[in-house]
């Protein structure tokens, strides 16, 4: 033994190796920043003018706060990126965002995508509202190789179309109008707390009232499709033209075959004239259920404050999840300091988009945008991480879609004295289901 | 019968505040010769009037009438004064197109201060009350708009046939040469026309903000009905502005409820369409 | 006979020689910018700009040269591309045979709308083209079988493919919609010179003249804006493969049309140079600035500038730009 030792001296054995260990890491720290940049640019593309900006200006300071989060320390916040300083698998490379306004218009988001890409070099795209933009934007990141997270365009038809490099965080519009049709079971069968059993002869008979463009024209095929499946009568089914001035012969034609069932699907400004309206109407239903947008934003509680009593919403976000995710809470406050208004369906969703773009570049462990669509690919985020309460994110290829997060679902919220109580799923309910609708007083 | 009923009456409320804004731009059709693609962004220039007023200085909404129609005689004046005197010297292609200007630039310009977001008034005497009446809703702020309106029209039409004024800017409206041997200034005649077209469009703006939200690029909407309105009361004809607002009330309320909403606008522009080809002059034209 | 056509339409001689400088200037310069100019959105300006000055150039022969202002352009493009869309993602035909369909439907919709619209004068005319184009865009947005409000998309190919024409690179569509404006500044050189040419030019200048000379007004303006619709069909087409998405919003929107008039307006309408310089002006103002502006949150300053541009230019000189250009020349 003794001999042996002698042989090699330890001390000289400790120096050795302590100085490969050093050389080693010195190497492939050198190596790694040389390789890894010190930013790493995201290209967000939004309405930041033009009939929608509210949300797009919402969006983008939700997904500028997620930024901050990530960039810097905040010791304080209950998940991983508090404790971020920049990506970690990119040896705390910050992110930085380019914005750039589509107003709308789905030829120059494809134009300003091939701005971001070409001229900015940046990793990725995020964004873009509006399903059309979406389209024509998804189209150009697929022809230049570069993956793009879609935090909230609802159109099924998105996934559908075999993008490989096209991801979509957001359930789209076939699973909250299935989550409402599973929630109108429910109900029939007495399981929905606070109201008995209710016949399914008082909720069957259905009045859809969609707008006219790519969203509204979509969303209005699957509640036809679902009301079918399930048994139920379309008896008015109302399109309308958006920023139309006048909706009294809409809201007539709706209301006049005394539906039982309200549907609706509205961006802001017409969700608030459509209300208006049927106020002045005086319209009568026992549910009404509204496709998040434009019935779910602060103007619209602003607008109506308490006649918005009774009011459903499909969402993935409501403040009463805070008892459940404390986090959500934290984030929110920091939120509501900057932008001055709560968390709603669309900026949650901006927010939690930015953060799959961030958990996805830590583990590419590199801006190659292969690496990129690769870790997209197989990445499974914790619901924990998230303020929406999904299961958490999970990019995969089912049902002849491509790319959906199948850990993503929906809420649908009621309004209760001006705030959105979940009411579905039923083990994440936060209050009693009131019925029937009130009306609008 | 019920819901023809109350089609009815709404599209006839509807109509008389469509004929208030059609008035504006008749009343400038008439005396020059000039289509204004502004028209509707004067009105989005009255409702901003008034909503700022009305929350500024919390009054009750209907007391900003003056204020909207002083603003928009005066936007009226300004743009008589400073853009459409030019362009009256040049070919057609520069009086449509010039007015086309302003139309952007008015609303851009709002979308500059205002930002692009939906304001709306919450609090008024009128605002979100209505009654029933028999089968019929009746909403005050649409009851009361068309009752305005009615008293706005009532007062232009008599100041037209029975003042100075009126025939002075009748006259120049039918031949401005002979107008002016006559010792009328026309030049001022036209400058008032514009003033009137406004101050008129200022007010259907102010009514319009009781049951109505406002944005920047709200006008092109009002601006087509308007145009529409106009080309069948014929171009130029205060009575055929008004009779033309309450056809085109029905059009939309009737169309929308029987025919279904979607065609309700290309009923409105076939209407447009079929009138101006089959009979530009319109329903009272000179 | 057409050995003189040709000639006329290859032939730039009787034009003063800095025009001439100007043109070839013009010409090599979109011929060699897609090696000099590596940007990508420098690129797609530049192709943006290239169907503006096909669209521009096509309603300048109705617009400028026959004073008739037709605000519908935006209905014909959208005819076309409408027509290119379906056939391309319902039959899977070539885009080389879906183009020439619609370019037809887009004429064949001028020459219907033209026979009648034309008995009309001055406003009416104007007001009528905006009134149908509006209803044409109603009724596509209801219209289930074209898509409606969710518009059409073209399938994106695995391979670029000629047939579809469908490219990874913005340089075949550059190429592509440069000779599409090309054979536009030909016909426009052609036409200057042609028999339809100067009966236009004599009807703009008075009606009643030229009809008591013998040229029948009306079937020479509809002639004229079947014309217009055949380059506005061609854009459409060249629209719906570039963005490979259509919908009724941004192919058949009123704005598109105003925009065309505008523009070729500021750059002096009834000139042969007009719409080129309109289009250089408008199009990187709009893109350049607009994206510039969005990214900081500033609204509605790039179209405030545009606004007063077009107010400025029609009270003052109502033939835009080119007219203060003619009008130094003159002085000098």
């Amino acid at each position: 033994m003794g001999a042996k030792t002698k042989i090699i001296s330890p001390y000289f054995l400790k120096v050795t190796v302590g100085l490969l260990v050093v050389s080693v890491a010195v190497s492939i720290g050198f190596g790694m920043a040389r390789a890894q940049p010190a930013e790493v640019k995201i290209g967000v593309i939004y309405p930041l003018s033009g009939p929608v900006a509210h949300a797009g200006q919402m969006s983008k300071d939700a997904v500028s706060l997620c930024v901050d989060y990530i960039n810097n320390k905040w010791s304080q916040l209950p998940i991983p990126i508090g404790n971020w300083e920049g990506i970690p698998g990119l040896n705390g490379a910050k992110i930085k965002l380019i914005f750039a306004d589509h107003r709308g218009e789905p030829d120059r988001g494809a134009d300003l995508a091939k701005k971001l890409i070409l001229d900015e070099k940046v990793v990725g795209i995020c964004g873009c509202y509006h399903s059309s933009v979406t389209k024509t934007v998804s189209t150009v990141c697929e022809k230049h190789k570069i993956p793009m997270i879609n935090p909230e365009s609802t159109s099924p038809v998105l996934t559908k179309r075999g993008y490989k490099w096209f991801f979509r965080a957001t359930p789209h519009d076939r699973i909250f109008v299935r989550d409402f049709f599973e929630f109108l079971e429910l109900l029939t069968r007495g399981k929905v707390p606070g109201v008995g059993a209710v016949p399914k002869s008082d909720i069957d008979e259905i009045g859809a009232c969609t707008e006219n463009t790519e969203w509204g024209a979509g969303t209005r095929d699957v509640i036809k499709e679902f009301a079918k499946k399930y048994g139920y009568k379309i008896v008015s089914d109302v399109t309308y033209p958006h920023e139309s001035p006048d909706l009294t012969a809409e809201v007539r034609r709706l209301l006049t075959p005394k539906p039982e069932t309200l549907m609706f699907a509205s961006y802001i400004s017409d969700a608030i004239l459509l209300t208006k309206t049927m106020k002045e109407l005086k319209a009568k239903a026992n549910v009404f259920w509204s496709q998040d947008v434009g019935f779910y934003q602060p103007k619209y509680i602003e607008t109506f404050g308490a006649a918005t009593q009774g009011i459903l919403n499909r969402t993935v976000f409501s403040k009463k999840l805070f008892a459940v995710k404390p986090v959500a809470r934290h984030i929110n406050e920091e939120f509501k300091k900057r932008a001055g208004v709560d968390f709603m369906g669309t900026s949650a969703r901006a927010f939690t988009g930015m953060q799959a773009w961030a958990y996805v570049l830590n583990k590419a462990q590199s801006t190659d945008p292969e690496a990129i669509r690769r870790a997209a690919e197989t990445i499974e985020i914790s619901g924990k991480d998230l303020i929406v309460p999904w299961k958490g994110i999970k990019f995969e290829n089912v049902g002849g879609e491509t790319n959906q997060n199948t850990w993503s679902s929906g809420l649908i919220v009621q309004y209760q004295k001006q705030e959105p109580e979940i009411i579905y799923p039923l083990d994440a309910a936060t209050a009693k289901f009131i019925y029937p609708w009130p009306g609008l007083k | 019968m019920e819901m023809l009923l109350s089609t009815l009456v709404s599209a006839l409320l509807m109509g008389m505040l469509f004929a208030l804004v059609a008035l504006g731009l008749a009343i400038i059709f008439g005396v020059m010769n000039i289509v204004n693609f502004a028209h509707g962004e004067f009105l989005m220039v009255g409702m901003y009037t008034a909503f700022l007023t009305a929350t500024i200085f919390s009054i009750e909404p209907l007391l900003t009438l003056p204020i909207a129609a002083m603003v928009g005689f005066l936007l009226g004046i300004a743009s008589y004064y400073m853009l459409v005197r030019y362009l009256l010297k040049g070919p057609m292609i520069a009086q449509l197109l010039g007015t086309f200007g302003l139309m952007i630039f008015l609303r851009y310009l709002a979308m500059c201060i205002f930002g692009p977001d939906y304001k709306t008034l919450e609090h008024g005497l009128l605002i979100g009350k209505s009654i029933m009446w028999g089968p019929v809703v009746l909403s005050y702020p649409r009851l009361g708009t068309a009752v305005l309106s009615m008293l706005g029209f009532g007062i232009i039409y008599w100041m037209m046939d029975y003042t100075r004024l009126g025939k002075a800017l009748k006259a120049t409206a039918l031949d401005v040469e002979a107008a002016g041997y006559m010792g009328i200034d026309t030049e001022k005649m036209r400058g008032l026309a514009w003033g009137l077209g406004g101050a008129t469009v200022g007010i259907a703006g102010a009514l319009l903000i009781n049951f109505y939200y406002v944005f920047p690029t709200i006008g092109i909407l009002f601006c087509m009905i308007a145009f529409a309105t106009v080309a069948l009361g014929g171009f130029g004809s205060i009575k055929g502005a008004f009779i033309a607002g309450l056809i085109m009330g029905m059009i939309i309320d009737l169309g929308g409820t029987y025919l279904g909403p979607q065609y309700k606008f290309a009923l409105i522009y076939l209407t447009f369409f079929l009138v101006v080809v089959i009979r530009p002059k319109g329903l009272f034209g000179w | 006979m057409q050995i003189r056509t040709l000639k006329d339409a290859l032939s730039f001689g009787d034009l003063p020689a800095v025009e001439r400088i100007g043109f070839i200037l013009f010409i090599t310069f979109c011929f060699i910018f897609p090696w000099i100019i590596k940007g990508g959105f420098a690129q797609a300006v530049m192709i943006q700009f290239l169907i503006f000055c096909l669209y521009g150039l096509g309603w300048n022969l109705i617009g400028g040269y026959g004073g008739q202002v037709a605000l519908g352009q935006a209905k014909n493009v959208g005819m076309s591309a409408y027509t290119v869309a379906l056939l391309m993602v319902r039959w899977n035909i070539p885009f080389w045979v879906c183009t020439p369909l619609g370019v037809i439907v887009a004429t064949i919709e001028s020459f219907v709308l033209g026979y009648f619209l034309f008995r009309l004068r001055g406003h009416y005319f104007a007001i009528a083209t905006i009134a149908v184009s509006l209803v044409w865009q109603q009724l596509f947005i209801n219209w289930n079988f074209i898509g409606g409000a969710r518009g059409i998309e073209l399938p994106l190919r695995e391979t670029p493919n000629f047939i579809y024409m469908q490219f990874d690179s913005p340089v075949y569509y550059h190429y592509f919609a440069f000779v599409l404006v090309m054979i536009a500044i030909l016909y426009m050189n052609w036409f200057r010179k042609s028999r339809l040419g100067y009966q236009l030019r004599a009807i703009t200048a008075n009606e009643d003249v030229a009809e008591s000379l013998g040229i029948n007004a009306h079937w020479v303006k509809v002639k004229a804006y079947c014309i217009t619709g055949i380059f506005a069909g061609m854009g459409g087409a060249f629209y719906t493969v570039y963005y490979s998405y259509i919908d009724p919003f941004s192919v058949m929107h009123l704005e598109l049309s105003i925009m065309i008039a505008l523009m070729t307006m500021i750059g002096g309408a009834g000139s042969m140079w007009g719409p080129i310089i309109g289009a250089m002006i408008l199009i990187p103002l709009d893109r350049y600035l607009g994206a510039w502006l969005g990214g900081r949150g500033i609204l509605g300053v790039d179209f405030m500038i545009y606004a007063l541009m077009v107010m400025i230019i029609s009270a003052y000189e109502p033939r835009g730009i080119w007219g203060i250009i003619e009008k130094a020349r003159r002085k000098r």
